[in-house]
Formats: C-alpha cells, sequence, structure tokens
C-alpha cells in the first residue's frame, strides 16, 4: 500500500468518523494539550494500522480497538502537558466548537474520566451502542464478563446522577 | 436520571462535534511523527546487536593486528559475537510471536506484556552481561602488562554499568507490573 493511498483511507475514515475518536479523547484527556496529544497518538496508531486492516471488520470496531488501546497505554504513561511547549508555540490540531456543550454532559465526560481505564472503555462503548457480542470482541473477554461490567457501572453513573438531580446543577 | 436519559444525553453530541480538525496541522504532525513511532524495544534490539557486533569485531581486529596476542581479547571477542547472535535470535523470536496475538484489547494487552516481559528478560541478561566482559578486560589489561590504576578504571566503568542497567530494568518491570494490573481488572468478574 503507498503512502497515498494510506492517506485517502484516514483520511475518508476521519471525514465519517471523526465524533468516535473525540469522544475518546474527550473521556481520557482533560487539558486542551493532553487532548491535542492523545488525538495525535491515536491518529499515528490509526495510520500504521491501515495496512493491516482487513475488511473482516467494521472500521468503526477497528477504529474503536485502535483508539482505545491507544487511550490506555498513552493514560499509562502519565503524560501531562509539555513543559517545553508553550501554547504559543504549538500548532492545534482540535479546534474547540463555539457552540455551547450541554452541562449534562460535560457532567458525564466528568464522571467517565472518574472511572478506570478498562471501565471508561467499556460505558463508552455501550454509549455507542456496541452490542455485548461486539464489545466482546473489541476487548477480548466473553459476553457475561461484559454484562457484569456494564451492570456495575450502570448502577455507579445512575447513582451519581441522583445527586446531580438533587443538587440541579 | 435513568441510564436511558444519560443515552440521550450522549448521543444528543453526535450532532454537534466537540471539536473541529485542524488538518494542515495534523498532516504536518503525522509526516513529524510517523517514524517516531518506532518502539523502544526495536531500538535497544539493534543497538545491542550493533555494539556487540562492531565491538567483537573490533577487539578481534586489533588483537590479530597485534605481535603480542592476548588470550582474553580473544574471549572477549568470542562472548560479543554469542551475545550478538543471541539478541539477533531472540529479535527474530520476538518478532515471529506477534502473530500469536487476537486483535482485541485483551490480545493487544497480552502482547504488550510479553514484549515487557522480553525487555525484563533482556535488560535482566545483558546486566549480567557486563560482569564477564569487565572480567575479560581486566584479564587482558593484565595480561598485556598495563598499570593498575586501569583496572581501576574498568571496575568502575562496570559498576556505572551496572547502576544505569538496574534502573532501566527497574522501570522495565514497572511497566511490566503495570500491564498485568491493567489485564486483571479487564479479565475480573467483580
Amino acid at each position: 500500500m503507498t503512502e497515498k493511498e494510506q492517506l485517502t483511507i484516514l483520511e475518508k475514515w476521519l471525514g465519517l468518523h471523526k465524533g468516535l475518536i473525540f469522544k475518546i479523547v474527550r473521556a481520557y484527556a482533560v487539558s486542551v494539550m493532553d487532548q491535542d496529544d492523545l488525538f495525535q497518538e491515536i491518529i499515528i496508531r490509526v495510520w500504521h494500522s491501515i495496512p493491516t486492516f482487513r475488511n473482516e471488520s467494521a472500521a468503526t470496531t477497528w477504529l474503536y480497538r485502535i483508539s482505545l488501546n491507544t487511550a490506555i497505554s498513552w493514560t499509562r504513561k502519565e503524560r501531562k502537558h509539555y513543559q517545553a511547549e508553550t501554547l504559543d508555540h504549538v500548532q492545534h490540531i482540535l479546534l474547540e466548537n463555539k457552540t455551547p456543550v450541554d452541562e449534562r454532559l460535560l457532567w458525564l465526560y466528568k464522571e467517565i474520566y472518574k472511572l478506570d481505564e478498562i471501565d471508561r472503555s467499556v460505558i463508552l462503548l455501550l454509549l455507542d451502542g456496541f452490542s455485548y457480542k461486539e464489545m466482546a470482541a473489541i476487548l477480548g473477554i466473553s459476553e457475561s464478563n461484559v454484562g457484569v461490567k456494564i451492570n456495575r457501572i450502570k448502577k455507579q453513573l445512575t447513582g451519581k446522577s441522583k445527586n446531580y438531580d438533587y443538587y440541579g446543577i | 436520571m435513568e441510564f436511558d436519559e444519560l443515552q440521550q444525553i450522549w448521543d444528543a453530541q453526535n450532532n454537534e462535534p466537540l471539536w473541529a480538525i485542524n488538518e494542515k496541522a495534523l498532516h504536518n504532525r503525522i509526516l513529524s511523527k510517523k517514524k517516531q513511532a518506532s518502539h523502544i524495544t526495536n531500538i535497544s534490539e539493534l543497538l545491542l546487536i550493533i555494539v556487540n557486533l562492531g565491538a567483537g569485531s573490533f577487539v578481534l581486529g586489533v588483537n590479530l593486528l597485534k605481535q603480542n596476542r592476548n588470550i582474553f581479547m580473544y574471549l572477549m571477542a568470542a562472548w560479543m559475537f554469542a551475545t550478538f547472535l543471541y539478541s539477533l535470535l531472540s529479535r527474530i523470536r520476538r518478532i515471529k510471536g506477534t502473530r500469536r496475538f487476537d486483535r482485541s484489547m485483551h490480545g493487544d494487552l497480552n502482547h504488550a506484556i510479553s514484549v515487557a516481559t522480553y525487555q525484563v528478560r533482556l535488560s535482566q541478561i545483558m546486566r549480567w552481561n557486563i560482569f564477564p566482559i569487565g572480567a575479560l578486560s581486566i584479564l587482558s589489561a593484565w595480561q598485556g602488562g598495563k598499570l593498575f590504576w586501569v583496572a581501576i578504571l574498568i571496575g568502575i566503568a562496570v559498576a556505572l554499568v551496572w547502576y544505569a542497567g538496574n534502573w532501566e530494568h527497574s522501570i522495565y518491570k514497572t511497566r511490566k507490573r503495570e500491564l498485568e494490573i491493567l489485564q486483571k481488572k479487564l479479565e475480573t468478574k467483580d
């Protein structure tokens, strides 16, 4: 596969599925610099993975797996902010949309961020409509294990949302 | 809120993406970063292979050109060639082994753990490797009639390399432990 073909596929995937990557970036990185860094890391990994993509799975499943694995290993490295780079020198890849964001969505992202790396993957897959079977294939664990994890996380999130309702934030 | 409501809040963002992509900046970063993606294991393996092959050939060449040939230098060259071969074979085995893992998060974690285990083993072997090299260097210096302080300097160099090797080894061990914790979290039915 030539570099040009690789880039064409990447651009096509980004056009169709960038929202999926944005959600993962937002769930795993908080500061603007970290989000930019993680997004970049994911794109590089996706770029490298393109020649090995065999159409055996849907592009979204493939992208989710690569992006989640990258996000998890990125979190492990605990790279927070580049001290040497100031905001003035960095050419940002992610440009924030100026439209107001639902406060409840911000709250949800905050709560997702509080979960551990594995649970974060599970809830992102669930919220994005993956079936237990697909989730089990992406995570490499049994469907029953996925079910157990989902029940616990759902309980945790709905429980916390009651406080949110109570304080009426 | 019930989970269905959380789901609705989540789905609403699909209509309005969080960010826009600065495509020019992204393209520039891809071009500058894609070459840096090769794994650290790759670099350390290649370094071991090249350094041992180069140093072994150098020691052997120097000894062959000398009038008073030194048995310990021959032994040292042989040891370095053996290390070169071992590193080369380990690298081939590691690359072949990457095909064993399935394409899931669990498979990727298993692969990462296998690479980490390999790094731990390699750094451990290379850490101990400094002793025979150091001993053979001291012995060849002694046979070549070098001064006592040369042996002391070699000893200090060995100690420094051992210390640096220890530090590197502990980094790999910590990384491996973190991966194992992550894998346990993924596998646990809670």
